[in-house]
């Protein structure tokens, strides 16, 4: 019994962040739209509401190719292995209190682990897709994801001594309930190394060298057609609405608000995701790629550093204050 | 020559990244400003006088024919060389030249308006009318016949009669009156003739007031 209630609870969870995956599409179109001064989807449905839903049923009947020369069992598991890797951090995510299908007490470092794993997809799709263009882009991300996994796990480190925790339920509830004490003011340092490195972890713009379409036309997606095309689309929308999740629970209190939410606890969660989602295609229509050399630069001279000095304010601060 | 270069940046704008911020608060202005996208099928552009849309060829009330004279001019000023003419001499002493067959490529023509410019007898005229899509090539690739009945159809939903149109590009832009040919001297708004002449974005200033 209590297995088939995880079961409904899995269901629901995983229709309700595919629906948020589709619209999170259409979100983006439509503001990055705006912000050049188009109008972004408007043709299916009132205001092009319907879209993702066109979009959706397009790539389920789309034909599906893979290249002679492709490596097979490859190119077939890439794609699902980085949407089973991203959805599976999706499990301990606190979305209000006591919201969470898995509860576990390492829950930050579960999700560092799911999302490096979804890297694994993005190198196994460039390398089996038998194509340069796959092959580099491939390459990129591991090199960006391993430089910057080190930065973004750095820059947690200050959240985990201040909680006394990775679970991430109790990092929420030891910042508690005022502003005062989300996280984000005494960890504005590690929230500036945890930002950027964000960014690059989900592939977008200004680190989206691994799908960079102006030179390697989409990058590890390249061969890719169809479903599968869709797949990786998925996965990256989860990946950034788990890192958002991350950002959310870690530096801005979680499902905490100035009120409690009746009907709805994860009221606040959702908007705070949101408002990351949208600073994440703010940022998207605002700001131009990085060059290669650069991304490498800022990782490993400025963020790591600027990490590790984070870590040391905040032990030495806390040993003092306590 | 005074070269203006970026002002340094002091230590806090470094730190806080002023150009970024400064970027992305453009962006966040353009977020709620007025989109410029025509919806296009719903809603039309508004087509002014001189638009360079399907070619025809002007028909002579007198002949019932083009008013050609087969002198090439258009077809060696054509920049992309898509207009072909067939003619041949007439069977009387001084009489026009005949014209056989005048074909424009449609699919290769720029929309430059040099032929309508360059025509000693306005024969040939850029329309307003420019939805002509086609499935197939051979359709967009004008006869003579074509090129009159697009002159029909467009003279059928003008305002005026067809002998009184004018288009300003049968006028050269930027000549005196006096060193124009006799059929190029057209009665055109101030606009198209000589220094009044209307360029780049002043188009707007001549916009009629419910348009402004």
């Amino acid at each position: 019994m209590d297995i088939l209630l995880m079961l409904l609870w899995i269901v629901i969870l995983v229709v309700v962040i595919m629906l948020h995956v589709a619209y999170a599409t259409y979100f983006e179109r439509k503001i990055i739209g705006h912000m050049q001064v188009r109008l972004g989807p408007m043709r299916v449905g009132w205001h092009g509401l319907l879209q993702p839903i066109a979009d959706g049923v397009k790539s389920f009947f789309k034909e599906d190719i893979i290249p002679e020369n492709a490596d097979r069992s490859t190119f077939l598991a890439a794609p699902i292995i980085c949407l089973t890797a991203m959805m599976t951090a999706l499990a301990v995510l606190p979305f209000a209190k006591g919201w969470v299908l898995a509860d576990i007490d390492i829950g930050l470092l579960f999700i560092f682990a799911m999302s490096s794993l979804a890297s694994y997809g993005v190198v196994l799709a460039g390398w089996s897709s038998n194509s340069k263009y796959s092959f580099l882009g491939g390459m990129r991300s591991m090199a960006q994801v391993i430089s910057y996994e080190i930065s973004m796990g750095l820059s947690l480190v200050g959240v985990m001594l201040l909680a006394g925790s990775l679970n991430l339920s109790a990092i929420v509830e030891a910042q508690g309930d005022r502003f005062l004490g989300m996280y984000l003011l005494p960890q504005c340092i590690g929230f500036f190394v945890f930002f950027i490195s964000m960014l690059a972890e989900t592939n977008r713009v200004p680190f989206d060298l691994p799908e960079a379409e102006t030179e390697l036309v989409s990058g590890y997606s390249t061969e890719y057609s169809g479903m599968r095309y869709a797949i990786f689309f998925m996965a990256e929308y989860i990946g950034m609405m788990v890192m958002a999740s991350i950002g959310t629970v870690c530096f801005l209190g979680g499902w905490n608000g100035p009120f409690p939410v009746p009907f709805f606890p994860p009221l606040w969660f959702v908007l705070k995701v949101y408002l990351f989602m949208f600073v994440f295609i703010w940022i998207r229509a605002t700001l131009p790629r990085y060059r290669y050399d650069q991304l490498m630069g800022l990782g490993w001279k400025l963020l790591i550093p600027l990490a590790l000095a984070n870590i040391v304010l905040t032990a030495c601060l806390k040993a003092i204050l306590a | 020559m005074q070269i203006q270069y970026k002002p340094r940046r002091g230590w806090l704008a470094t730190i806080f990244q002023i150009e970024i911020l400064q970027g992305m608060a453009l962006t966040l202005k353009r977020l709620f400003s007025r989109p410029i996208t025509r919806q296009y099928p719903d809603e039309r552009p508004q087509i002014r006088l001189g638009f360079r849309g399907q070619h025809a060829l002007v028909r002579d009330p007198a002949t019932n024919d083009c008013k050609c004279i087969g002198c090439m001019r258009c077809a060696v000023v054509c920049p992309s060389r898509c207009i072909r003419i067939q003619s041949r001499k007439g069977k009387e002493p001084n009489s026009r030249r005949v014209i056989d067959n005048y074909r424009i490529e449609a699919l290769r023509c720029i929309y430059c308006g040099f032929c309508a410019e360059v025509c000693p007898v306005n024969a040939i005229v850029l329309t307003e009318f420019y939805e002509y899509s086609s499935l197939d090539r051979a359709s967009l690739h004008f006869t003579k016949e074509q090129l009159l009945a697009n002159w029909d159809q467009f003279a059928a939903q003008l305002d005026m009669p067809a002998d009184a149109y004018v288009n300003p590009f049968w006028r050269p832009r930027g000549f005196a009156e006096r060193d124009l040919p006799a059929p190029k001297r057209l009665p055109v708004s101030p606009e198209w003739s000589g220094e009044q002449q209307v360029v780049g974005r002043q188009w707007q200033r001549y916009l009629p007031p419910e348009h402004a």
